[in-house]
């Protein structure tokens, strides 16, 4: 498509396409500013970002190549009188350190004793057929693209491996059954076909390197997925580089429900909350429900953790005297033993030892009032990952008229050298572009300019695509948070969330399980002990009944929360966004988005609901088409504004309604429950 | 809230190039408008039609692109849970035809393997500046088993029975998918949406 020039005026540019910057970008658009919304990169959310398996392993291999930064054009041409240059950072790459990739796997189906009778291969080719004929038909243009997509796709693949060859050390490849070449059963076009073979080909001089200690695994009742499967169905995978819940009291759910943009997205509950003690899965009952119905608590237990959870609601005079002191001396002196004391510190306060309980009864109150609002657990994950928000919030921004524009850049930052202010951008095309702000994500400015933590922080990250459960249960579509304590003094407390294929994340047979700590070392180091111990790989000590990791990564990542908005060398009128940080909600990212909002528009409401659709009622139904229609829309426009206003109002009085009725429920059942209590 | 008085609820998805008219499809079809001016859907998000259909009311929720395909930057999350596409291009323009492959990618990396495609020409009452012929769109659209149909939303030419033919096969389908009762893919819509009204109090 012929690249159409941006326009060159706006009231806020934005570059990096992250939460905070989405968020930003809404809540300007929807109170009427010109926005302007760029990332160079080719997808949307930056380090938020989910990924298709294939679109993954593009991912790693970028991060694999040196990226040389680029070297800037010379834009001092573009300068008037009184201005002067700030170039922005050319490369981002710094956000990603220690990428290493494991696939525990066969790289092709494997093939069974029982052999799978032969008609279904006979189908799928015939079904070839009629594909390459239907190819065919299609314009050569189109198949020519395809091709050479596919192509990419394959050098992408070979490159891939050969790195994976060339880094014995760090990246290893087992396959736990040779090749079985033939059986190319899965794959139903012939281009895709011929990828594989060159795919395996690749594979093969694998064969010289120490063959992995397994031997191949007992048949197995189920199939294993092979490596082709994952690639094969690669699409239907969304993995998320950061991992996170959302509270269902949280800021976040808050503001998505309150600007309205919750409508372009769907979530699912969070349905068990999973901790891991004495080389054991075991589930943390919760809620009210959980804890009466748990088998594993006694009845005083029972009692003494509802006593609990309803006493510490409430700021007491003991609270206030524990307060600087740990949280975990605080929960022995309740005498609640060491069931209740593992569950409520690191399961629902997800504290450490060392946590002080003000910060413990702060994440432990908020745990309790998020219970319940939409399931058993506090929490709620995104149908089809993360990466599905700050695109949500790119939409709501777009529908306000803010104007979008990926794999674009801005360059550099013109600066009034007499108000210190940034007047205007200059993008990678050179095109000068007027703004009133300019909101950046932190990886595009320069060290130099960056005012950062030191030392810098950063998160291990794990990222498993698994073929079951770490907990078998009734139902195999479960999405668990799980929490792992150090598992030895001085390794750090993990957080693990495992998703199930109904997410939207993972192909069916498999599960999509995401670790993150705080890095003390590389990623490896800090979560491969756990992944051998709760996982089936290669490396764990003994086989057991626990899941098997069929693949994963492993890489480190900035931790966001180390960026302040402010206090950088920036203009006055620059407000820089931070990246993920390793909490498991969203609070602080969302409470920088208002604040940036607020320096910019100190006066205006942070992201308003948004009309309802079926309330803006159009008055032309009848009209008929003649040439005085554009008055009249105009007209009709501003008539609908005004309808606007008031279906808001409406609306808003509507959903107060709606809440004291749910109040009542509310009460109702606590009333139900505490009879249940007293029984 | 009160019992919804619809039948089936479906969830139409347009998308194509900048200027091929895909606004002005909506807005001739659920306000019988011809829009002269882009711009004017500021702050609307999709419009609602309802049809009937052999005396079953059809909920049309339509989505417009919000002008993010102007610099080739749609959110996935715009496909996610569609049921129907509406790939649109303007039979004057070549250039919006040849751009259908790359639409198609895109369909193929986020749209629901089960979402129901048809492929629009545009503009017809523009015939005599015709660049794609009728023929050759129809090849394309069954290589891609897609459906075609001919527009003008000026002229209100068929229109209406796009959107109509579109709600029949999406009723034909969902009552299939019941028929067949193959709940392999996790059909769209099946994750909660959030709001006041879902809340439940428990604790």
């Amino acid at each position: 498509m012929a690249a159409e020039d941006l326009p060159s005026e706006f009231d806020v540019v934005i570059l990096g396409t992250g939460l905070a910057e989405s968020v930003v970008a809404a809540a300007c658009s929807r109170v009427g500013q010109r926005v302007l919304h760029l990332d160079r990169r080719s997808h949307y959310a930056a380090a938020w970002a989910s990924f298709t398996f294939n679109g993954l392993l593009s991912w790693i291999q970028q991060h694999h190549e040196e990226s040389l930064p680029e070297a800037a054009p010379d834009w001092s041409s573009l300068l008037q009188e009184g201005e002067e240059l700030i170039y922005l950072s050319g490369s981002d790459s710094g956000f990603i350190a220690n990428l290493q990739v494991f696939c525990y796997t066969s790289e092709e189906d494997e093939e069974e004793e029982a052999a799978p009778p032969a008609d279904t291969t006979e189908e799928e080719k015939s079904d070839n057929k009629t594909d390459e004929e239907e190819v065919e038909k299609q314009e050569e243009k189109l198949e020519e693209e395809e091709q050479e997509e596919k192509l990419e796709e394959e050098e992408k693949q070979e490159k891939l491996e050969e790195e994976q060859k060339e880094e014995p050390d760090e990246v290893r490849r087992r396959t736990s059954n040779p090749v079985a070449l033939k059986l190319i059963e899965s794959l139903n076009a012939s281009h895709l076909v011929q990828s594989q073979t060159d795919h395996t080909q690749g594979a093969e001089p694998e064969e010289d390197q120490p063959h992995p200690s397994v031997t191949p695994s007992q048949p197995e009742p189920r199939k294993k997925i092979s490596y082709a499967q994952l690639v094969k169905e690669g699409r239907r995978f969304n993995i998320d580089l950061v991992s996170k819940l959302l509270y269902s009291r949280g800021s976040l759910v808050d503001l998505l429900i309150q600007s309205n943009v919750s409508r372009y997205a769907e979530f699912k509950n969070v349905t068990r909350i999973l901790t891991y003690r004495h080389g054991n899965v075991e589930q943390v009952p919760c809620s009210r429900a959980d804890v009466f119905a748990s088998r594993q608590l006694s009845v005083v237990e029972k009692r003494k953790l509802m006593r609990f959870l309803t006493s510490c609601m409430e700021d007491t005079e003991e609270h206030q005297a524990y307060k600087e002191r740990p949280y975990l001396e605080f929960l022995r002196d309740q005498n609640l033993g060491e069931n209740l004391q593992h569950f409520l510190l690191h399961s629902i306060a997800m504290a450490t030892e060392d946590t002080p309980t003000e910060a413990g009864l702060a994440s432990t109150r908020h745990f309790l009032r998020c219970l319940g609002r939409y399931g058993n657990t506090p929490f709620l994950f995104p149908l089809y990952g993360l990466g599905e928000i700050p695109q949500c919030f790119c939409r709501m921004c777009a529908v306000f008229g803010g104007i979008y524009c990926l794999r674009h850049s801005v360059s550099c930052l013109l600066l009034d050298s007499h108000t210190n202010r940034c007047k205007a951008v200059i993008d990678s095309r050179g095109q000068r572009i007027s703004c009133s702000h300019f909101v950046v994500e932190d990886g595009f400015v320069g060290a130099d300019r960056k005012k950062v933590a030191t030392p810098t922080r950063l998160l291990s990250r794990a990222v498993l695509i698994t073929d079951s459960s770490v907990l078998l249960s009734d139902s195999d579509q479960q999405v668990s948070i799980v929490t792992v304590p150090p598992i030895e003094a001085g390794s750090p407390a993990v957080k693990m969330v495992e998703l199930c294929p109904s997410t939207m994340t993972c192909i069916p047979g498999t599960y999509l399980v995401h670790l993150t700590c705080q890095a003390s070392g590389s990623a490896h180091q800090d979560l491969s002990p756990v992944v051998t111990k709760m996982f089936n790989t290669p490396d764990s000590p003994e086989q057991g009944e626990r899941p098997s990791v069929l693949w994963c990564l492993y890489f480190n990542m900035a931790d966001g929360s180390g960026v302040e908005v402010e206090g950088h060398d920036l203009p006055s009128n620059v407000y820089v966004c931070s990246g993920p940080d390793g909490d498991l909600g969203h609070e602080r990212t969302i409470k920088q988005a208002e604040f940036i909002f607020h320096k910019i528009l100190p006066d205006e409401e942070f992201c308003p609901p948004a009309p309802n659709p079926e309330d803006i009622i159009y008055d032309g139904e009848s009209s008929t088409a003649t040439g005085e229609e554009e008055k009249q829309e105009q007209e009709e426009e501003q008539e609908e504004k005004q309808d606007e206003g008031k279906q808001e109002e409406k609306q808003e009085e509507e959903e107060q309604q709606e809440e004291e009725q749910d109040v009542e429920t509310h009460e109702e059942e606590q009333k139900e429950e505490k009879q249940e209590a007293s029984e | 809230m009160s019992m919804e008085d619809y039948d089936y609820l479906f969830k139409i998805v347009l998308i194509g190039n900048a200027g091929v008219g895909k606004t002005c499809l909506v807005r001739r079809f659920t306000q019988g408008l011809f829009p002269p001016g882009q711009g004017a859907t500021i702050g609307v998000d999709f419009m609602i039609k309802t049809v009937e259909i052999k005396g079953e009311k059809v909920k049309l929720q339509i989505w417009d692109t919000a002008g993010q395909e102007r610099f080739r930057s749609i959110t996935q999350s715009y496909y996610r849970s569609a049921n129907a596409l509406i790939l649109t291009y303007d039979i004057t323009c070549e250039d919006s035809f040849r751009c259908l492959p790359e639409w198609l990618r895109e369909i193929e990396q986020y749209a629901n393997n089960q979402v129901v495609t048809i492929l629009v020409g545009n503009k017809i009452d523009l015939a005599e500046k015709r660049e794609v012929l009728r023929q050759r769109a129809e090849d394309f659209a069954d290589a891609q088993s897609m459906l075609y149909l001919e527009t003008s939303a000026k002229e209100s030419d068929n229109v209406e029975k796009l959107f109509l033919d579109l709600a029949c096969e999406l009723i034909r389908e969902a009552k299939q998918n019941k028929l067949d009762n193959n709940d392999t893919a996790p059909m769209p819509g099946e994750g909660k949406t959030i709001s006041y009204l879902s809340c439940c109090s428990l604790n």
